[in-house]
């Protein structure tokens, strides 16, 4: 009864609960507010494509060496790609914040693909490919670079531990797709948090401690703190909201395939 | 055995080895010192600058005299370890412009400073023919000369005739203008005179730390900082996750060239000018990036795999070792000292030229 489940859904996924239902209930999964529906036990609820994606630290038992390339490789792209940041498109403040730092939607994908490594990757490559690559100070990046660790963990926190089980897809790809593995994308939910988390909240946070930090150095004149501010805001929030979308899109659905993204913040 | 001797001969006889940014003369005195002495060099250096540029107005203002002595020592250093000349021909565009901005910055931004004013133009409301054209002048031909670029220069050269366009004696002074062309109005703002102390002491303390950080770029070996921390202990697998980080590098900044390259080549416009168009551009050339950077990376894997890397119980390791010898420990005794003096005891080095009799 009702439709076959599509090659790769995930067996327990709200899709084939679907295919379960008598059909006028079937829209109790995508409103499950609504009084005609019956209540969702909490492991239907809990059941989307993403389940696995959790917050746990690591696998039992170790991990294949491959991963660990990948872990080293893809620190070594993004430390290229924060210098060409910095090279391509200009300093800011000339103290290392990019006119327009394209990096950041990397980190963010790669950080919510490989959690805690993908957020290391955005530290080491604003201290060595934005910092001593082009001849920066070590001691301030090495400061400052927390502002692309920090947001990058709590991002990967919130959408792994709550925004998943709202119903909104911790790789992103409800961004760009109308369903996801057989569950039907909640894009404006998606496009929502998108923008208020990582645009705003996320991206303030950044500045404020990128900022901040070169402010309590003296690097930064009093009165041009929010000027670089405003510059270091704008510029993370471009750069996100034009290429992130083209990442998950072009690249997530690959990552999966090969078995490479991380059930938890390690592996 | 003989084939063995020559090529140690042979290796012996290299006269310079590839670092991170450049290459090294062997045997100079820069190159001779460990991995961790050349680190703990530059935080040193860094924090003495962020620490005499900081030195608040109310307690004697920035250390002017502390900060020339630590770029001397850093500019000695780059000269020891013979890549000073390289330093200025590559880095000499992207170095001034950001000094000159970061003195302008501290210069019209930092108001809230005691002490009485001074007034600075922003305009003079003429264009004068004098000094400052010889300096825009001198400026623009000497970095051409050295860059073989114009944006870049005239850039600094611009910046420079501005800064020289500043000062109001330039009204008064027959040499700073023997003629002058009015053009606009004259805009002046007014800025304490500690605002200009604090931006040369911005300048200085980011010299200092710039030079460094080229310092230990140029004259330290990927190879070098693999070793260094399995001296540190830490272990084999980790340093060795480590190391790939910096070989990689250049794989990937080849990686990112050929893509481009190729989708030049296939019609896609990927020079285009603009930062949202660069932007659109990148974001072409990211998919197959990230794409080839995965598949590197599964194939190093397998060749660990067949290397017997992951089911090995004890790996024989083949690592640089640098003994860490009475010199590393001279460097690093006499940068704890200068932290002492300076830092923690707050002695300044202009203090100490006034009780020797000088200023």
């Amino acid at each position: 009864m009702g439709r076959q489940a599509r090659p790769g859904a995930s067996p327990q996924s709200l899709y084939t609960i679907e295919s379960k239902l008598q059909k006028p209930m079937r829209h109790c999964l995508y409103s499950p507010g609504s009084p005609s529906c019956p209540k969702m036990s909490s492991e239907q609820e809990h059941r989307y494509p993403w389940s696995h994606y959790t917050l746990a630290c690591c696998r039992s038992g170790p991990a294949p060496p491959t991963l660990y390339v990948l872990y080293a490789v893809q620190i070594a792209v993004v430390t290229v790609l924060s210098y060409l940041s910095v090279v391509m498109l200009g300093p800011l403040s000339y103290s290392g914040i990019s006119l327009f730092y394209f990096v950041y939607p990397f980190i963010i994908v790669f950080t919510m693909w490989w959690g805690f490594w993908g957020a290391l990757a955005g530290y080491i490559g604003c201290v060595v490919g934005a910092g001593l690559m082009v001849g920066l100070p070590l001691l301030p990046s090495i400061a400052y670079a927390l502002s692309d660790l920090v947001p990058f963990l709590v991002m990967f926190a919130i959408y792994r531990g709550v925004l998943a089980r709202l119903g909104v897809d911790p790789l992103m790809r409800d961004l760009v797709d109308s369903d996801v593995r057989g569950y039907r994308a909640r894009k404006g939910l998606a496009w929502f948090w998108f923008i208020v988390l990582n645009g705003l909240v996320l991206n303030a946070l950044s500045a404020e401690i990128g900022v901040g930090i070169q402010y309590a150095m003296g690097l930064v004149p009093p009165d041009a703190y929010w000027f670089w501010w405003i510059g270091w805001f704008v510029g993370d929030f471009l750069a996100m909201v034009i290429l992130t979308p083209i990442l998950v899109k072009g690249l997530t659905s690959m990552v999966e395939r090969y078995g490479l993204i991380n059930h938890g913040w390690f592996t | 055995m003989e084939a063995g001797t020559s090529e140690a001969g042979r290796r012996l006889e290299k006269r310079s080895v590839r670092t991170f940014l450049y290459s090294m003369r062997i045997g100079t005195p820069v190159e001779r010192l460990h991995t961790i002495t050349k680190v703990a060099l530059i935080l040193v250096l860094s924090t003495l600058a962020l620490h005499m540029f900081n030195i608040p107005v109310e307690e004697g203002g920035p250390d002017l005299v502390g900060l020339a002595v630590l770029l001397l020592i850093v500019l000695a250093l780059l000269g020891a370890a013979r890549v000073a000349r390289y330093l200025v021909t590559s880095y000499l565009v992207l170095a001034l412009p950001v000094l000159l901005g970061i003195f302008v910055w501290w210069l019209y931004f930092n108001r809230g400073l005691p002490g009485p004013g001074m007034q600075l133009y922003l305009w003079p409301g003429y264009v004068p023919l004098g000094l400052s054209t010889v300096v825009l002048a001198a400026a623009l031909a000497i970095l051409y000369l050295r860059t073989r670029s114009v944006p870049g220069p005239l850039a600094a050269a611009l910046i420079l005739w501005w800064l020289s366009l500043m000062p109001p004696a330039l009204d008064e002074s027959p040499i700073a203008s023997w003629a002058r062309i009015p053009f606009g109005a004259a805009v002046a703002v007014d800025v304490p005179r500690w605002a200009l102390v604090v931006a040369v002491a911005k300048v200085l303390g980011f010299a200092v730390m710039i030079y460094s950080t080229f310092l230990l770029l140029l004259t330290t070996r990927d190879a070098e900082v693999a070793g260094a921390l399995r001296q540190l202990g830490v272990p084999y697998r980790a340093s060795f996750y480590a190391s790939l980080v910096f070989r990689n590098l250049d794989t990937v900044m080849a990686d990112y060239t050929n893509i481009r390259n190729a989708q030049v080549a296939r019609g896609a416009m990927v020079a285009r000018s603009g930062p949202l168009a660069r932007l659109a551009d990148l974001a072409r050339i990211s998919v197959p990036l990230v794409a080839s950077m995965i598949r590197r990376s599964v194939e190093m894997g397998i060749a660990l795999y067949a290397r017997g890397f992951y089911s090995a119980a004890r790996i024989t390791e083949y690592r640089e070792r640098r003994p860490f010898t009475y010199v590393d420990w001279a460097v690093v005794a006499l940068l704890a000292a200068l932290v002492v003096f300076d830092v923690v005891l707050g002695y300044r080095f202009d203090s100490m030229l006034r009780l020797a009799g000088y200023g």
